[in-house]
């Protein structure tokens, strides 16, 4: 699929009249309780048409949680959620046609076959009242049923979803003979399924090697090439990285940094780091540099010294500041093992904002 | 129910068809354990019930007993397992509406009861040499049935914490099912209070419609008259207000303790 427009110019073009809210997800001030504990502790974002938003976050932050509510599967405790400018419980019957779920896991019925489920889900999508018409039927070998042992034909609407996620080879398997990967991607295959204007994947690449995960990638940018929007949640901060225009962070229910990715990745600054030789070093043997201290880590018979110089003049900072380093080592007669300036990663923002939290 | 409701439950129920022919377990569970059941009933030897011939008295009722195992088991693991597989989760995520979903799940089990009914029609009438008399009454019998079970199932779905749990769960019901159902005598043969209590619980009303559909006489007593097709619908009328009363009870029941979910924590 190759899908010439991106969607804000799409939106551009045609004006938001005939394409619905531009913001197609929004979540103001959610909170989520199960019995006495809250999950979700008063979160908003907004999630404008045709982009990827992903929700970064600790085991048990939120996420889940957070997508649950969007999905309609249960009622805000307090707060509002709105997707295509609809309430997902009360208006779920209006809603439902035009979103896609990926699940966190499950949801098989281990007893079907790979094409057999995505027969299953095409007849109970949207198109379900008109037959079938663009599916002219492959013939593939050995596929027969205990019931009636027919031949059954795999049509190719159903062959087309499998080939998007690579399962085309599994489609008369059943579906509990699977690898946990492969459920991954047919659970994918059912989301996009039905051309959804929303697309909700709860974690789409756990459990999915690195080619599997390509794929996933590759079908969510044609995706949101064609205007579809997705929320998406990942441990993979890479991946954050690659798809996603906007993303947040979560801890304990709580969005702690929010905004487009360079933006996030931009306030970890850059990074002053290197070894010293032995396990001795304390703080107060190091100088400040910038009025930023150092953060030490003992590893095999070294110490791994870091400054985290941040702000938007991180990079003067760090030049500044190797003067005064490098002085200091001359002095005490030190060598500077592996010294980098490198800039922070999604990663280094990740730890700050969970350790801080 | 919409159109969509209605199309998407027959789609629904044509999977729950296939999947009882793939899982061995339920498949003898659904389809075997009723036959045998029947089987073991008629083989009491007992002399004339009703004016009738003792096994053909027990083949015309046992379709009431064998609701047990082909709606109420059958629909108790399904919903069971499919809640902790999250199929159920998925499903409300989708399209389909509850509704369509419950439906899906009723219209597959009465498809596989009314075929095992067929098989018990076709065996008293080789060998018995009778002839069903009134099927509306034994169909609307059935449906009304398949109904009230499935409801049932659905609300002790709710109370069976997982698949397994199902077989002790169903208990219960199977015991009183066992015990009521008026299958191998008259329910007026029963000691006073237990009568009682039999004419109110729903596999009673079901055992008695068959059996007077089936047989034409009015066995909703021990009486056994011959009756015409207006006075079997006539005596048919309060057995078909309990049912009613019991769909009714079972809806709430379904609706206060099914869940689409497994229980956390
Ligand atoms: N049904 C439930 N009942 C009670 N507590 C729950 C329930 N579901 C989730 N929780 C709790 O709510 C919190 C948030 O869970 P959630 O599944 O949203 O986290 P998450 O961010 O998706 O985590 P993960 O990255 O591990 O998937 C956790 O502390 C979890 O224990
Ligand atoms: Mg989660």
């Amino acid at each position: 699929m190759i899908f010439p427009m991106r969607t804000r110019q799409l939106a551009d073009a045609t004006g938001t009249g005939t394409t619905g809210p531009e913001d197609v997800i929004e979540v103001g001030g959610l909170r989520q309780k199960y019995g006495d504990f809250e999950a979700v502790r008063g979160i908003s974002f907004t999630v404008p048409r045709g982009e990827v938003f992903a929700l970064l976050g600790t085991n048990g932050a939120g996420k889940t949680t957070t997508m649950e509510v969007l999905e309609g599967y249960a009622p805000a405790t307090d707060g509002t959620v709105r997707v295509l400018g609809l309430d997902p419980i009360r208006q779920h019957r209006e809603l439902r046609p035009r979103v896609g779920i990926m699940l966190q896991e499950g949801g098989f019925l281990g007893d079907l076959t790979v094409a057999e489920t995505v027969d299953l889900w095409k007849g109970l999508s949207r198109d379900a009242g008109r037959p079938v018409t663009m599916s002219g039927s492959t013939e593939l070998p050995g596929g027969f049923t205990l019931l009636g042992s027919r031949i059954r034909r795999v049509d190719r609407v159903t062959m087309g979803a499998l080939e998007l996620v690579g399962l085309e080879k599994k489609a008369r398997v059943r579906v509990k003979q699977l690898s946990g990967g492969q459920k991954r991607r047919l659970d994918l295959a059912l989301a996009v399924l039905a051309a959804p204007e929303v697309l909700f994947l709860d974690e789409p690449t756990t459990g999915m090697d690195p080619e599997a995960r390509r794929t996933t990638w590759k079908v969510v940018e044609d995706l949101r090439d064609a205007g579809t929007t997705v929320l998406l949640t990942t441990h993979y901060l890479e991946e954050a990285e690659r798809l996603a225009d906007r993303l947040a962070i979560m801890h304990e229910g709580r969005i702690h940094t929010h905004g487009a990715v360079e933006e996030v990745v931009a306030t970890s600054g850059d990074m002053i780091a290197f070894r010293l030789p032995g396990t001795s070093w304390t703080f107060g043997d190091l100088p400040v540099l910038d009025g930023v201290a150092p953060a030490l880590t003992y590893a095999s018979g070294g110490t791994e010294v870091g400054y985290t110089l941040s702000g938007s003049d991180a990079g003067t900072r760090a030049h500044a500041a190797l003067r005064p380093l490098l002085a200091w080592a001359d002095t005490r007669g030190e060598t500077l093992e592996r010294l980098a300036v490198r800039r922070g990663t999604l990663e280094d923002v990740f730890m700050r904002v969970v350790g801080e939290a | 129910m919409t159109k969509t409701d209605v199309l998407h439950a027959v789609r629904l129920a044509r999977l729950d068809l296939t999947l009882v022919g793939r899982n061995t377990t339920v498949l003898f569970n659904v389809m075997l354990m009723p036959l045998l059941l029947a089987a073991l009933y008629s083989s009491f030897p007992t002399g004339d019930v009703a004016g009738v011939e003792g096994k053909v008295f027990v083949l015309t009722g046992v379709p009431g007993l064998m609701l047990a195992f082909a709606v109420f088991i059958n629909l108790v693991n399904a919903f069971t397992s499919r809640r902790e597989e999250l199929v159920l989760k998925r499903l409300r995520g989708g399209q389909p509406s509850a509704v369509a979903v419950m439906a899906g799940s009723g219209l597959g089990a009465l498809a596989v009861f009314l075929f095992q009914a067929l098989l018990i029609g076709i065996w008293v009438n080789r060998f018995e040499d009778v002839l069903p008399v009134n099927v509306p009454l034994m169909v609307l019998a059935a449906v009304l049935g398949v109904a009230v079970f499935g409801l049932l199932a659905a609300a002790f779905s709710g109370m069976t914490p997982n698949a397994e749990m199902a077989q002790i769960t169903v208990l219960p019901v199977l015991l009183v099912m066992m015990v009521a159902a008026p299958v191998a005598f008259p329910a007026d043969a029963l000691p006073g209070p237990l009568a009682v209590v039999s004419n109110l619980l729903p596999v009673t009303p079901i055992v008695e419609m068959m059996r007077t559909g089936f047989l034409g006489a009015d066995h909703f007593g021990d009486g056994g008259e011959k009756l015409t097709m207006a006075g079997q619908w006539t005596a048919a009328l309060p057995s078909i207000g309990i049912l009613l009363v019991w769909v009714v009870i079972g809806a709430l029941l379904a609706r206060w303790l099914f869940r689409w979910e497994p229980r956390h924590g």
